[in-house]
């Protein structure tokens, strides 16, 4: 038996029935957490089956929206559940051991959805460094193209030129190096 | 039918190293029904990760628990690794079981001296604890510290150990076992033991498996689970792993797997350096993880199996970095447990689960 693990997108009407299916296949629920994101908060729920673990992720999840409790099917999840509440502002129903945002004491509101402006700045540049080094790759692969292309024409001029007449293609290359000068007296 | 009533249980309680709440509601001597109540030492320690980058917070990791430090900081930058797609040099990995290895035996050694002192066996509890020193010796003499011991770092390890030192971590395990067996014979034959622990606390495997349990509290319900059976890292490189299981349930039972799992550590450090390669001890890491990239990992500590979770956004700070401990995983296990023994027998159960608060709360 050897260790896997991958991510597998999820939606929120999903959840009950991918927990009980879960249940019913032998699937050993690992855990669930909570992670802040621009547009909301990402819920993660892991299961794990033969060394196989699968994380079932549930992408922006709104303020406003209210995500089933999977504790009727597991109750190992009352502690995840309620700490997503407390920590990332959550709204999960009908958790079979419910705390009522009494788990942890914290000060703030859903302090785990709080990003310091430093640390958004940081994010920021880090993206557009990302971006800026993408466009770059993008022109160096597509001049690449292109010089590739020149360089197949070169070579297809130049077979062309050993097949001639030597007398012949002499002239034709005279005639091509004339006509490069010109076209450079041109742009100067 | 007698009368309810709810005794509230901790969060200061002598049996409880750790702050955990328990309202109990009880009809004459009967437990009927156990509310767990955690969240006195919630620390914030993930949302730190924010503010350390990726190579400083394996020393944020390893402080989540003085017992597990270092199968924290060795979770954590198994993860980290993963999602960077770094590998470790084997060396490394080796090393990495070796420690991660000696903290299980100390750790369960540390259980054991706190079992034997719940049920009133203080000088068993002595000897344990007398036995666990040598344990700490060892990381002393190889890592600096005791209990942090700072050597992991994200791409393999800080120090190595030599010839010398391998040779002194076997003659130091072969005295401890000699010694630990003996012991061991007064926690699975004594009689006062056995009465406090035999049928208390029964949990079935079908139980076991629907809460999710892990560690050696499913283990003692005959769930043959055990991370390290996954191969990952140098636990590949064993000739053989079989999870030690019990088929009881019951107190008795997850003493048994505990004190069993002791001397399948020293083996498996023993197998470690007779099999240790040469070679580099760590690589460089550079760079950081990519925006959006996840990575997710299991290890099996002490208590059981550890979860975590990386998330990268492009810079050296993680966006996300989450580690759901055993203990996290097992309270529902111990609020059935719990429901329907007596009141005398409440502390022998949640001691036997080996809750470690500080870690689920992080």
């Amino acid at each position: 038996m050897t260790f896997q693990s991958q991510f597998v997108p999820l939606s929120i009407e999903e959840l009950p029935a991918l927990a009980v299916r879960c249940k019913d296949d032998g699937w050993r629920f690992v855990q669930m957490l909570a992670v802040a994101v621009e547009d909301g908060v990402n819920l993660v729920y892991s299961f794990m089956k033969d060394g196989v673990l699968v994380n079932h992720e549930i992408a922006s999840v709104k303020p406003e929206d209210h995500v089933p409790s999977i504790t009727d099917t597991f109750l190992a999840a009352f502690v995840f559940e309620n700490e997503a509440h407390d920590l990332f502002g959550v709204q999960i129903d009908n958790i079979a051991i419910d705390f009522g945002g009494h788990f942890y004491a914290v000060s703030q509101t859903s302090p785990m959805t709080v990003i310091s402006p430093a640390q958004k700045e940081a994010r920021e540049k880090a993206r557009k460094l990302a971006a800026a080094k993408a466009a770059k790759e993008a022109k160096a692969a597509k001049e690449g193209g292109e010089a590739k292309a020149q360089d197949g024409e070169d070579a297809e001029l130049e077979a062309k030129l050993a097949a001639m007449d030597p007398e012949k293609a002499a002239k034709v290359r005279a005639a091509m190096a004339a006509k490069a000068a010109k076209a450079e007296g041109k742009e100067a | 039918m007698g009368k309810q009533t709810i005794i509230p249980f901790g969060p200061q309680h002598p049996v409880l190293p750790e702050p955990l709440h328990l309202d109990l509601v009880v009809e004459d001597e009967k437990v009927i029904e156990a509310i767990p109540q955690i969240g006195f030492v919630h620390r914030g320690l993930e949302k730190l990760v924010e503010t350390r980058d990726y190579q400083q917070f394996v020393y944020v990791a390893e402080r989540i628990c003085g017992i597990c430090a270092f199968g924290h900081s060795m979770g954590y930058a198994e993860t980290v690794e993963r999602l960077m797609g770094v590998e470790v040099p084997e060396r490394a990995q080796y090393l990495r079981v070796i420690w991660h290895e000696l903290s299980r035996i100390h750790s369960h050694i540390l259980w054991l001296g706190l079992a034997a002192d719940a049920f009133g066996y203080e000088s068993l509890f002595m000897h344990c604890w007398r036995l666990r020193e040598r344990v700490l010796d060892i990381f002393q003499k190889t890592c600096g510290g005791r209990v942090i011991l700072s050597v992991v770092k994200v791409g393999g390890v800080v120090r190595d150990i030599d010839v010398a030192q391998l040779k002194y971590i076997l003659d130091v395990l072969e005295g401890l076992r000699a010694e630990y067996e003996q012991i061991c014979r007064a926690f699975l034959k004594d009689t006062s033991v056995k009465n406090r622990t035999v049928g208390v606390g029964y949990i079935s495997t079908e139980d076991a498996l629907g809460l999710s349990m892990v560690g050696p509290f499913a283990r003692a319900s005959n769930v043959d689970y055990d991370v390290r059976s996954l191969g990952i890292g140098a636990y590949g490189q064993l000739s053989d792993f079989q999870p030690i299981v019990s088929s009881d349930g019951d107190c008795y039972a997850r003493m048994e797997v505990r004190t069993r799992e002791v001397v399948q550590s020293i083996e498996i450090i023993k197998e470690m350096i007779l099999r240790m390669p040469q070679g580099p001890i760590a690589v460089d890491v550079k760079g950081a993880p990519a925006d959006g990239a996840e990575s997710s990992m299991v290890v099996e500590q002490p208590r059981g199996e550890c979860y975590y979770y990386a998330r990268g956004n492009g810079t050296k700070y993680l966006d996300r970095m989450r580690m759901r401990t055993p203990t996290s995983q097992n309270l529902a296990g111990m609020t059935v447990a719990l429901a329907g023994c007596d009141l005398a027998d409440v502390n022998t159960i949640i001691l036997t689960i080996d809750p470690c608060i500080s870690c689920t709360e992080r």
